[in-house]
């Protein structure tokens, strides 16, 4: 790919990847490193970095749309994340440091229950 | 593996959280906020995602939370998490810019529409949308890994 057409493939991707994150409330570095990785290529760790850089700008505009309408609580967002940042420093030290297997088959399975629980419950639920 | 979600989910009906209010501790949490907050902090640097498909499971699940308030917490969070973790990366100098900015430009947008989307849609149908998604995540790392 020559310079535009991947740089137009790349804001294609991170349209995909604003609406999911503005919709679901993650933020989508789930969608990112695959396609950073596997289609342009990347390392993981700068897959991963990288995509924590796209992942900032993402939140603050997703986050002050929800607070024009209403929905959620920023500041307590902003509290209880500010200390879920501590457990970021420590998390990203780590990754630079391990392989992480195993820990992504053990988180794998747990989304997948979660995931199980969510769609029953929407199937259920009244 | 037991199901762990089997006992966070029993402990709902107790009140939410953010209710209760008798034990305040770090920055006037609630100690279920601040747990909340290091999982998806921790599992966010770790797995190089936003903490997101951590912490709406646990705020819906054990916080109780609607799902809606759960996804933009959730957001908001994300806010100062990935912020000190893009100055640790940044700090070891693995951060592609040009790729990182082009990204931006196309999520920035997509985020408002995103957003807009989530202040509407039916709670039932976001469930549904998120299980889906979990489960999508989930088999793709069990097939990477």
């Amino acid at each position: 790919m020559n310079g535009v057409t991947l740089f137009a493939a790349l804001v294609a991707f991170g349209v995909l990847t604003g609406v999911t994150s503005g919709l679901l409330g993650v933020g989508g570095g789930t969608l990112m490193v695959p396609f950073l990785t596997l289609a342009a290529g990347f390392s993981q760790h700068a897959a991963e970095a990288t995509s924590l850089l796209v992942v900032l700008p993402t939140a603050i505009v997703g986050s002050l749309v929800l607070r024009r309408r209403g929905v959620g609580d920023l500041g307590l967002a902003l509290r209880f994340g500010t200390l879920g940042a501590a457990g970021g420093v420590v998390g990203a030290l780590l990754a630079l440091a391990l392989p992480g297997h195993v820990l992504k088959i053990v988180f794998a399975c747990f989304l997948l229950l979660v995931s199980v629980r969510l769609v029953r419950d929407s199937l259920v639920a009244e | 593996m037991s199901c762990p979600l089997d006992g966070v989910a029993r402990t709902s009906e107790e009140p939410p959280a953010h209710v209760a209010g008798a034990r305040r501790t770090v920055l006037g949490l609630e100690p279920r906020f601040i747990a909340i907050g290091i999982a998806g902090g921790v599992l966010s640097g770790l797995l190089g995602v936003g903490g997101g498909i951590v912490m709406v499971p646990l705020l819906v699940l054990w916080a109780a939370y609607g799902q809606r308030d759960a996804h933009a917490l959730s957001l908001g969070a994300i806010i100062p998490i990935s912020l000190a973790s893009v100055i640790t990366y940044g700090a070891a100098g693995k951060v592609h810019y040009g790729e990182a900015v082009a990204l931006a430009v196309g999520a920035v947008a997509g985020a408002r529409v995103g957003a807009g989307a989530l202040a509407r849609i039916d709670e039932r149908q976001l469930k549904l949308v998120f299980g889906v998604f979990l489960a999508a995540v989930g088999v793709l790392m069990l097939v990477r890994s």
